[in-house]
């Protein structure tokens, strides 16, 4: 009888783990759709979904709710999102973004081994972005970006100029007497310079003319110092004497329709401008070139990232599916097919074309100085980013001067300290 | 002797009210509890992922030196004041045009000058943006092409603020139109006749007969417009961003920018409160000169 019931009970103790382990193989193959939250520069939402398409093919459980936002209305949907307790499952976050949002993202760590061994695979800018004043990992780096100048070449070959070369060691002044004989050679061209309308585009001219936002402790603001106030003032000189169009900071038209129409010789953008302008640019050759010398050479090193939120809802498959996304992989073909600089510093990514262009921007990047990202970094620089812009083109109006302007950003910024 | 309210029975006088419900919780749910809520928060300091800490009129008191701020205060002044006095005139003059349905082609007209009211101020911002645009902007192209220099629409702070003025007057007016006409329409054709039979000029007929019996539906189309005209946003953004500098800043902007670019959202509800106060008040002084007689009947 004894032995009747051992048997029994073993008998039924093996039913129970078998229904548990059924129950459990079945949960974990429950479908789960993740909201993914994308903004494009060109065209990475469809890549994206291209480049994962193996790993939904792997995970037919995982399916993907894709929502492309305009960035203009990025963060501020975000934000709202994460606010009203019902943020996507994964976004697409640049470097500004996480300087406001990244303590509401779920850490890396507790979902993979090693997140030292993570850590190691990206650069040490693109790391320094994702981690939050705690040193926590809580987004991985996809791609690199940086800012920098493209020109359009057969502007500067009709005028007798090798760009490409001169680039290689010019000075501002001497960018600016290349412009000025461009324009004279080519009817059509009618500025040397666009830059985009924003003040991150703006820090690529004041960090190179020794410029910069903050102290170097970061404990306050210092916008009013020698190297920013000549950036400003060499950014008025430009305008007031027609190399710059007043169009663009002035009148918000955008600088890279200025330049695909061929009306400008030069524009400060960045790496994305690359995937837009190789589909748009038909009618000139165009390459970037090395950013003229100030006080110091100088770009301005940013990112793009891939994120989940605390409050996510399918947190674990999340954060599968951006280990996957961010593998060496998955992150070279996506690079490859958006055209864009990868953040792994074991990237090989074999470009169709432009592989001279962004060897450029690497190169300008490794001469950028570290306190550059940090800068960029702080919330408080990007509380008053917009402030700074609106500064900026006061003094561009001739409403106030450059002293004024720092003088205002700098009592500003001092209210959120 | 003050008449005796008649009572309805039961269903008279619960059927309207449930009807009226929908539309009340709506209300109540998207406007009133929002509004009560923003005039909360207006007494904190408060970032979107931060706890709210109440700092009592501290923010009032910050708005009050606040030069940005009375910047925005006074372009939406102007922008309002421009845009209203624009949009009664043009729409009232279409309507005069096209009230009678007897001309050819009207009915194509109304649905012309209303169709842009029916399209997204941003689409119609970003439109305007490729016409007026200093260097890819198609009237400047025209204007190059005849040997000129090109017009600063929107790079020149004065003519900036003129051109937002002008196209929120031209994608607008479509819509009082209709209003007008409905008003138009509703007054009893007897009295133009007499008017005519008394030798009236249609000048006259205008000031003395439609005018004064058009005066309800003016004061709605005032109302309307300026509330609208106060809370502008989208169309102004997409086509200056507010520029050049701040000549066509609003405070609708300044809110969004210190709300969800400051993150400062107690002192953005603090400036949204003072906006729905100068609302409340310009509307409150509409309906005071306008006068109590509203009507014909």
């Amino acid at each position: 009888m004894k032995k009747l019931v051992l048997v029994l009970s073993v008998l039924l103790l093996a039913t129970i783990q078998l229904f548990a382990a059924g129950a459990q193989e079945k949960a974990s193959q429950e479908e789960v759709t993740l909201s993914v939250m994308w903004f494009n520069d060109a065209n990475e939402s469809d890549v994206f979904m291209d480049t994962i398409a193996d790993y939904l093919a792997e995970n037919p459980h995982v399916k993907i709710d894709m929502q492309v936002v305009a960035f203009s209305d990025y963060e501020q949907k975000l934000k709202l999102m994460i606010s009203g307790g019902n943020p996507p499952d994964v976004a697409r976050v640049t470097n500004n973004h996480l300087a406001a949002l990244i303590s509401s993202l779920e850490p890396i760590e507790g979902y993979v081994d090693d997140v030292k061994a993570v850590e190691t695979q990206f650069m040490p800018a693109s790391v320094a972005f994702a981690k939050d004043d705690k040193g926590i990992l809580r987004a991985y780096p996809t791609e690199a970006t940086a800012n920098g100048m493209i020109v359009n070449k057969t502007a500067f070959d009709n005028a007798g100029i090798d760009v490409a070369k001169l680039s290689e060691t010019w000075t501002w002044d001497q960018w600016e007497e290349a412009a000025r004989k461009v324009i004279a050679a080519n009817d059509k061209i009618k500025y040397g310079l666009a830059v985009d309308f924003t003040p991150h585009r703006f820090s690529t001219l004041m960090f190179q003319m020794g410029g910069r936002f903050m102290n170097s402790e970061q404990s306050a603001m210092q916008f009013n110092n020698p190297g920013t106030l000549a950036a400003i003032e060499m950014f008025k000189r430009y305008h007031d004497t027609g190399l710059i169009p007043k169009s663009v900071w002035l009148g918000s038209e955008n600088p890279a329709e200025l330049f695909q129409a061929g009306i400008v010789a030069s524009h400060i953008g960045g790496s994305w401008n690359i995937n837009t302008y190789n589909q748009n640019v038909k009618d000139f050759e165009w390459i970037v070139v090395h950013n003229p010398k100030g006080a110091i050479v100088s770009s301005v090193p940013g990112g793009k990232f891939i994120a989940s939120f605390k409050d996510s809802k399918n947190k674990e498959e999340a954060q599968r599916l951006m280990a996957v996304f961010s593998d060496k992989t998955h992150n070279e073909q996506y690079c490859r097919d958006t055209f864009n600089l990868s953040a792994r510093v074991d990237s090989e990514v074999q470009y169709p074309s432009n592989s001279e262009d962004f060897a450029r921007f690497q190169i300008d990047l490794t001469k950028t100085p570290a306190f550059t990202a940090n800068e960029w970094k702080h919330p408080v620089v990007n509380k008053v980013s917009t402030y700074i812009r609106e500064q900026v083109v006061e003094v561009l109006i001739g409403n106030i001067s450059a002293q004024e302007a720092v003088k205002r950003v700098d009592e500003r910024a001092a209210t959120f300290f | 002797m003050k008449p005796k309210r008649q009572k309805g029975n039961f269903h008279q006088t619960i059927t309207p009210l449930l009807f009226l419900l929908p539309n009340m919780v709506i209300f109540v749910l998207f406007i009133i509890v929002p509004a009560f809520q923003g005039l909360r928060m207006s007494f904190m300091r408060w970032g979107i992922f931060t706890d709210p800490k109440f700092v009592g009129i501290a923010n009032f008191k910050e708005l009050l030196g606040d030069s940005v701020f009375w910047v925005t205060f006074r372009n939406t002044l102007v922008y309002s004041v421009s845009v209203v006095l624009l949009l009664v005139v043009v729409s009232l003059i279409l309507a005069l045009l096209l009230k009678r349905n007897s001309l050819m082609g009207e009915k194509i007209f109304r649905a012309v000058f209303y169709i842009p009211s029916l399209l997204s101020m941003i689409a119609v911002g970003i439109a305007w943006r490729f016409v007026l645009g200093d260097e890819m902007g198609v009237l400047n192209h025209v204007v190059r092409s005849f040997g000129g220099d090109g017009i600063n629409w929107l790079t020149d702070g004065r003519l900036a603020m003129t051109s937002v003025i002008l196209v929120s007057g031209w994608a607008l007016s479509g819509y009082y139109m209709v209003i007008f006409i409905s008003g138009l329409q509703a007054i009893p054709t007897d009295l133009y006749e007499a008017a005519r039979i008394d030798g009236s000029t249609p000048w006259k007929t205008f000031w003395l007969v439609t005018l004064p019996l058009l005066k309800s539906t003016v004061l709605v189309v005032v109302v309307l417009s300026t509330i609208a005209s106060f809370k502008a946003y989208e169309l102004i953004f997409a086509m200056t961003k507010g520029g050049p500098g701040y000549a066509t800043k609003f405070i609708v902007q300044q809110v969004y920018q210190v709300a969800f670019m400051e993150d400062r959202m107690g002192y953005a509800s603090a400036m949204s409160i003072v906006l729905m106060v100068v609302i409340g008040v310009f509307t409150a002084m509409q309906f005071v000169f306008s006068g109590k007689d509203q009507g014909y009947e």
